[in-house]
């Protein structure tokens, strides 16, 4: 019998910061995951976060969940990796590790397992090369294999968007992503980092059905109506040696169920869901949930839900008293709220920002014409992010106090030092020089590819979808630690293209690709 | 190129290999829950146990009965909830097979 006061079924974010915040006032806290590594699905993750300072914006995803492990362990955590949970029985879990059962008595249980992959049916699905998107991530990115050489993706959600992207930088095609849907549904920064490195997004698109012998070789899409039927000859017939479906997540409730507790269905959540209160306490006393079992969400609002539940355990177990248990909440639920800004519900710039003294709007910026480098910020969606303002030591990028406003520039302080280059997740700011030289125009790119164009290079340079512009000449290449990993590429362009130019591609790019990371 | 298999029909549940006909048949003769599909076709009683197919067969089911997708619920989940060795259960005996004797009998005995 293993006994604990807090035991913790997932070490994804959202278990790992429940374990952190019920252990740093004293619980006793044992965290159980089937995976042999700590951090969910952060592992894989090699993108830069959104969000603000206090979310570890900025950091990807994967130092974000060793943080997270380790801070957990020098709390005295303890993680047992391995272990699976496979039952519970009059109130304890039933565990396996190495062949071995053990039965777990918990006061307090949280519940973090996370999702699993939605599938798609359509003729074919099942050949061989046919594989959820998240299962590609794990194969590049955990085990360094690449799923294939031709990809299609299937939906243009953030998942679909980050792993096209990610496949990008490990060396396949990616032929196109499809959605069936009329509009991309994740960040359009993400969509614009596979977009301008030539990845078309064929919205209104669906698959109709995969071909091949051993593997599928072939992939038929078509486009589709609003209600998602196929429109009869739109067909299209394309090689590809794999299909990623990134067509959403489902909540893993099945303890939740077989706890018994009481579950609601929410589409816009992927499904059953349990219902719970502010604790994130199930209808179960003492069961309560985290992350995306409790829906589908995001990382840093998994965590912010793992602090809640945390907290809220360790209260009803007398570790904390509850006016500061009540502040560590609100400051959580506070985060909450900043980082479920509906993009399309965030408050848009008034009239009067627009036109403040020295402060002037993206779109505004491309009418000045001074000399030297000033940042080119294409975030055009109100998306819950401000690593842009924090890294600016001349105060020059306001973002303000609500987090999706959109980065307004002030351009009397800026000296062009590109530290919002490299600071901004989405990839979405550019340094612009348009006087260079006579001729010429220099922009300065944030570059996530191996291997580094070399000082001197001629690149082909691209625009906002990936065409070719003219060609570049390579200014300098600068990796520096802080941008961990992104470097910034500045190249020489003609004049008249310093407004279309925003990717380049190396010429030697198909000879030493390898991924990032 | 090989289409065998689309031609059988499209495959709803890879693990047992039941088609969305077949899927549709079950409804037709009178299956109106997950469970009672899966107890006809086998579909989501294999390895994957519905983890794949479950949704797509909630959808098939909504459509063919017009039962609202919110209605609709899993096939239900007993222990174990992931494939675990017979002879590690065996071993557990002592430990837990009081616990289990009620939990699986009351399980079982729906």
């Amino acid at each position: 019998m293993i006994e604990t006061e807090i035991a913790i079924v997932g070490a994804g974010p959202a278990g790992l910061a429940a374990a952190c915040e019920s252990a740093q006032v004293g619980s006793k806290v044992i965290v159980f995951d089937e995976n042999n590594h700590p951090g969910g699905q952060l592992v894989k993750q090699i993108h830069k976060f959104f969000g603000s300072k206090e979310h570890l914006a900025g950091v990807r995803g994967i130092d974000i969940g060793k943080k997270l492990y380790k801070r957990a362990l020098s709390l005295g955590v303890e993680v047992r990796l391995g272990t699976v949970v496979w039952g519970y029985f009059e109130n304890q879990l039933a565990v396996v590790f190495n062949n071995q059962v053990e039965v777990v008595s918990a006061k307090k249980i949280i519940v973090a397992t996370g999702a699993l992959e939605n599938t798609l049916s359509f003729p074919g699905w099942t050949l061989p090369g046919i594989m959820g998107a998240g299962g590609a991530q794990t194969l590049m990115n955990l085990y360094r294999i690449l799923p294939g050489k031709k990809v299609l993706m299937v939906g243009a959600g953030n998942v679909g968007l980050i792993i096209a992207y990610q496949l990008l930088q490990a060396g396949a095609e990616v032929i196109a992503v499809v959605e069936a849907a009329p509009k991309i549904g994740g960040y359009k920064v993400h969509a614009d980092k596979i977009l301008r490195n030539g990845v078309p997004i064929l919205t209104g698109h669906t698959v109709k059905e995969a071909l091949g012998k051993e593997r599928v070789e072939k992939v038929i899409i078509a486009q589709v109506r609003s209600d998602f039927s196929i429109i009869p000859e739109t067909e299209r017939e394309i090689d590809a040696d794999t299909i990623c479906l990134a067509v959403g997540l489902t909540p893993l409730t099945e303890l939740l169920w077989l706890m018994e507790c009481e579950m609601r269905y929410e589409s816009d959540l992927g499904g059953f869901i349990p219902v719970r209160n502010k604790n994130m306490e199930t209808s179960i006393s003492g069961i309560y949930i985290a992350g995306d079992v409790a829906g589908i969400e995001e990382a840093s609002i998994a965590m912010e839900e793992g602090r809640i539940a945390g907290i809220a355990a360790a209260e009803s177990l007398g570790h904390i008293i509850s006016d500061k248990a009540r502040m560590i909440k609100n400051r959580a639920e506070e985060s909450l709220l900043q980082l479920r800004l509906n993009p399309s519900f965030a408050p848009r710039m008034t009239e009067k920002n627009k036109t403040n003294n020295g402060i002037i709007k993206n779109s505004q910026i491309e009418i000045l014409n001074r000399n030297g480098s000033i940042p080119i910020i294409e975030c055009n969606e109100c998306i819950p992010c401000n690593p842009c303002e924090t890294v600016c030591l001349f105060g020059c990028i306001q973002v303000g106090t609500t987090i999706t406003n959109l980065p307004l520039l002030n351009l009397d302080k800026c000296t062009g030092c590109g530290q919002c280059v490299l600071a901004c997740p989405g990839l979405a700011i550019f340094l612009l020089d348009r006087n260079y030289s006579k001729d010429e125009a220099a922009i300065t790119l944030p570059y996530e590819f191996l291997p580094l164009p070399k000082k001197g290079e001629k690149v082909i340079a691209l625009d906002r979808n990936g065409s070719k512009v003219c060609e570049g000449e390579v200014l300098n290449v600068i990796l520096t630690k802080k941008g961990d990993r992104t470097a910034l590429v500045k190249i020489a362009i003609p004049k008249e293209h310093a407004d279309k130019v925003r990717s380049i591609k190396t010429t030697r790019l198909d000879s030493g690709k390898e991924g990032e990371n | 190129m090989d289409n065998s298999k689309n031609e059988q029909g499209k495959l709803v549940c890879r693990c047992e290999e039941v088609t969305e006909e077949e899927v549709r048949q079950a409804i037709k003769d009178g299956a109106k829950t997950l469970r009672e599909i899966k107890m006809i076709t086998r579909a989501g009683m294999g390895l994957c146990q519905g983890r794949s197919c479950s949704k797509i067969i909630s959808l098939i089911l909504a459509e063919e009965t017009g039962i609202s997708i919110d209605k609709i619920e899993p096939a239900g989940y007993r222990p174990p909830l992931r494939p675990i060795a017979i002879s590690a259960l065996a071993k557990a005996k002592k430990k837990i097979g009081k616990k289990l004797k009620y939990k699986f009998s009351s399980a079982y005995n729906e």
